[in-house]
């Protein structure tokens, strides 16, 4: 039985939301990402952990937690938000059983209140409201590798400073040490954005492998002999694993994908605007304006406008999973037993997608991902699951090869985070990151009150180098949101820089602002220090 | 990371917006950044200051009667400018656009800018220089390696393995896709047509059927870009274009077969004066089936 596969599948979710947490307002309509990802995505995954381990399913899937995702999913003011959050959902779902008896939406009325009780059983019951633990668990099982990412989402090939490169490697790790109590094996580059030599840094921080799209290991040099379906070593001694694209077509094509099948869920017909209004108000934002409550009765149906979109029905797109899952499964069983004998070694094949792909836009993803694990373990033996960490165990002769410089966005560089919506924001970010570096520099041993306003710049600067903003500014949703967040993390910088240079550090202003950005409780401004950044390049 | 909402009315308050930030720092500075193997993006802020010291040593009229460009030097290898035999080119540009983009023809190679001024006599003036930017090279290494050596047909049967004709076309941008189906949805109801290519998603190139083995697709775009005052009314085709803050513009368009004319005009704020320059692009493509 052992060692009759023919190669390893990696499967990597990068699990992501920018930080938003506004306790200044008492409720804010942008906290609900996170509200919605936790309860289509990030819970619903853990309850598939659940199962598959109370079923003896064994598996192993990759993921990544971004800090600033960790830092909301232990924060006490959002931990409340989100129970306010399902408990609303709760009692409207189970209005709406009653409302929908004896109609066609019943069977998915009664699938949302199902949910919701789940969702609230898991938080509370199981993970006591800070569902790390439940991820914890899992990894401390072997079933699961979480690793971590830049602080704050950090695109690193538009950073001019090595200091701040360095700076988002080594908050993050130790972010990551706060909530698992042990150092991250790999990193997630924020975009896949990977500039060459900033490998230094991560081996630095004790990470031994990241991901990059295709092209990032099939231009490197000298040639990849394995192209994607093996990893290779930087200079560094770090390993990159390559993105297999066949896998994520499948997954991702506009026409073929997975995600398009008519009888899946709908993502654009959504309660929030279907009911009457003075029913559905109490769960509306208090601005009352009608938005997505998250439950959909109709699926996609076809081509036709929002208006001509037929039920939904939670059996027959269960189903659809089920057999889109045999269909992933089975191509990648003949794409392994063919790269086998092309590549004479066991091939790694590396699907990567955003974790919030499944559930929260494609609703049925999650449940294609359990019945993935499920027949990868019952109905085959040519594909081996496997985590990165473990398959360096396995294989630890590799290529040394030089990657090239790639994102996973559009065109496979940089332009999505480097256009005319967004090029304004970099004078100012390089600004602030180099006011830092000088800072850092110059206080070496900062106490009191000053080391709380360089620690709280720290805050603010990391902050304001998310790449969220500068995507969401390309992309065009949420604009105005993101362009107010990149202006108010650098007048942050701006006000803190002059109060500390003159002298004046206004103690209100900090605690306040220390207040509302309450991200990395624990970081030390030094980490920017071009002392810092020199040593992790050394060693 | 995804987006479902739109920001509250009431959260809106002074100071979010992007103009209330510095204009600038007060100091003279520039810096490049890469943004494609043929791209690079450069900013620069040269104080008040700056200029009076230069018009001191120069001339207070050196502004207006020199030519005012960037150097881009390519300094691959040495990572740094060079005295002989330094390999450069030039691009005319306003030093008060405060930004550029960047195009070079050779990918893969590590460059370095400078703004500054040629004087009527052929002088170089340098302003402010930037940092040492290399760029990816954008194809497959030439370079192979004795212990992990592979046939080069082998290799090739790889890239098509690996999946080399997504290659920028995997993009894991969840809000992407769903926003081209948004649009899809949007366009079955309204028949919208659209004007050039204005966001990122619109083209991309159709595999071809997989009954052919060997097989070539390509495509063109047009990338129109320019600079004027920031305050000033624009136009490209008789439609408003919106201005960065430093008073540059860009757009992509789609550049279908034939003959296209973009007209773009700038008219003052105060409305007394009007500049105008007239761009004809035409492309033919030529498949010939085989």
């Amino acid at each position: 039985m052992a060692n009759n596969e023919k190669g390893y599948l990696a499967l990597v979710l990068h699990a992501h939301l920018p930080f938003i947490r506004h306790p200044e307002y008492e409720d804010f309509l942008e906290e609900d990402w996170f509200f919605e990802a936790m309860c289509e995505t990030y819970l619903p995954l853990l309850d598939i952990y659940e199962r598959l381990t109370r079923e003896n399913v064994d598996f192993r899937i990759t993921m990544s937690l971004t800090p600033p995702l960790c830092n909301m999913m232990s924060d006490p003011l959002l931990s409340g938000r989100f129970q306010r959050y399902y408990n609303q959902r709760l009692e409207l779902s189970e209005k709406e059983v009653a409302r929908t008896r004896n109609t066609q939406f019943y069977d998915v009325a009664r699938m949302y209140e199902r949910k919701f009780k789940r969702i609230r059983e898991l938080y509370e019951d199981y993970y006591h409201r800070n569902i790390l633990e439940g991820f914890k668990k899992f990894q401390d099982m072997g079933k699961l590798e979480i690793i971590t990412c830049g602080a704050t989402h950090g695109f690193l090939p538009l950073e001019i400073r090595k200091e701040a490169v360095y700076a988002q490697v080594k908050i993050a790790a130790d972010d990551y040490r706060r909530h698992f109590g042990r150092g991250p094996k790999g990193i997630w580059l924020a975009e896949c954005a990977y500039n060459p030599g900033d490998d230094v840094y991560l081996k630095a921080n004790g990470i031994r492998f990241f991901f990059l799209e295709t092209h990032g290991i099939i231009y490197g040099s000298p040639r990849p002999r394995y192209g994607v379906y093996a990893p290779v070593y930087c200079p560094s001694g770090v390993a990159a694993f390559g993105r297999d694209m066949e896998s994520a077509q499948q997954v991702w094509s506009a026409e073929t994908g997975y995600p398009g099948d008519q009888r899946y869920r709908e993502f654009y017909r959504d309660l929030g605007y279907d009911l009457e209004y003075e029913y559905i108000k109490p769960y509306l934002h208090s601005d009352g304006v009608r938005r997505n409550m998250g439950m959909k009765y109709h699926r996609i149906t076809g081509r036709v406008p929002l208006n001509a979109k037929a039920p939904y029905n939670p059996q027959e797109a269960s189903e659809v999973a089920a057999s889109h899952a045999g269909n992933f499964m089975f191509n990648r069983e003949r794409q392994i037993e063919h790269l086998n004998s092309f590549l004479g070694r066991k091939p790694i094949v590396v699907s990567m997608y955003d974790a919030e792909l499944y559930g929260h836009w494609w609703y049925e993803g999650t449940d294609f991902i359990e019945y993935l694990l499920k027949k990868v373990h019952y109905d085959q033996q040519t594909i081996k699951l496997v985590t990165p960490s473990e398959y360096l165990g396995i294989h630890p002769d590799n290529q040394m090869v030089q990657p090239s410089m790639s994102t996973w966005g559009d065109k496979g560089y940089n332009e999505v985070w480097l256009n005319g919506t967004n090029d304004w924001v970099y004078r100012h970010l390089h600004k602030a990151v180099e006011r830092m570096v000088e800072m850092a520099n110059r206080f070496p041993s900062a106490d009191g009150m000053l080391k709380r306003a360089l620690n709280q710049y720290a805050r603010e600067v990391a902050l304001g180098m998310s790449s969220d903003w500068a995507f969401l500014m390309s992309v065009g949703t949420a604009k105005t949101y993101s362009t107010k967040r990149f202006v108010e993390h650098t007048h942050r910088c701006i006000a803190l820089y002059e109060q500390i240079m003159g002298n004046r550090i206004d103690e209100g202003y900090l605690k306040n602002i220390e207040w509302r950005d309450n991200i990395f409780p624990e970081v030390d401004y030094r980490v920017f220090s071009t002392a810092a950044a020199e040593k992790a390049a050394k060693s | 990371m995804t987006s479902s909402g739109h920001i509250k009315k009431d959260n809106n308050d002074p100071g979010s917006d992007y103009k209330s930030l510095p204009e600038g720092y007060g100091n003279t500075e520039a810096a490049l950044l890469p943004r494609d193997p043929n791209w690079m993006f450069i900013y620069w802020e040269i104080t008040a200051n700056s200029k009076a010291e230069v018009c001191k040593t120069h001339g207070s009229d050196i502004f207006q009667k020199s030519k005012q460009i960037i150097r881009v030097y390519d300094v691959t290898g040495t990572g740094s400018i060079g005295t002989v035999d330094q390999k450069y080119f030039d691009i005319p540009v306003m030093v008060d656009a405060k930004s550029w983009y960047i195009n070079v023809q050779e990918s893969g190679r590590a460059y370095c800018c400078e703004v500054g001024l040629i004087t009527p006599d052929g002088r170089f003036i340098g302003l402010v220089r930037t940092n040492t930017v290399s760029l990816p090279v954008g194809r497959v290494s030439e370079v192979t390696d004795e212990k992990w050596m592979s046939v080069t047909s082998d290799f090739e049967k790889l890239l098509q393995l690996s999946g080399v004709e997504y290659i920028g076309k995997g993009s894991g941008e969840v809000a992407k896709s769903l926003a081209q189906r948004w649009e899809m949805l949007r366009a079955v109801f309204s028949r919208a047509s659209s004007w050039g290519v204005s966001s990122l998603s619109s083209h991309t190139l159709a595999k071809p059927p997989l009954s052919k083995a060997f097989w070539l697709v390509a495509d063109c775009e047009l990338i129109l870009y320019g600079a004027t005052e920031p305050d000033a009314y624009v136009t490209v085709s008789g439609r408003k274009v919106k201005l960065n803050t430093d008073g540059t513009f860009s757009m992509r368009f789609a550049l279908p077969d034939g003959g296209m004319e973009l007209p773009i005009k700038a008219v003052s704020k105060d409305e007394t004066e009007t500049r105008e320059i007239k761009i004809k692009v035409s492309r033919a493509t030529n498949t010939d089936g085989k």
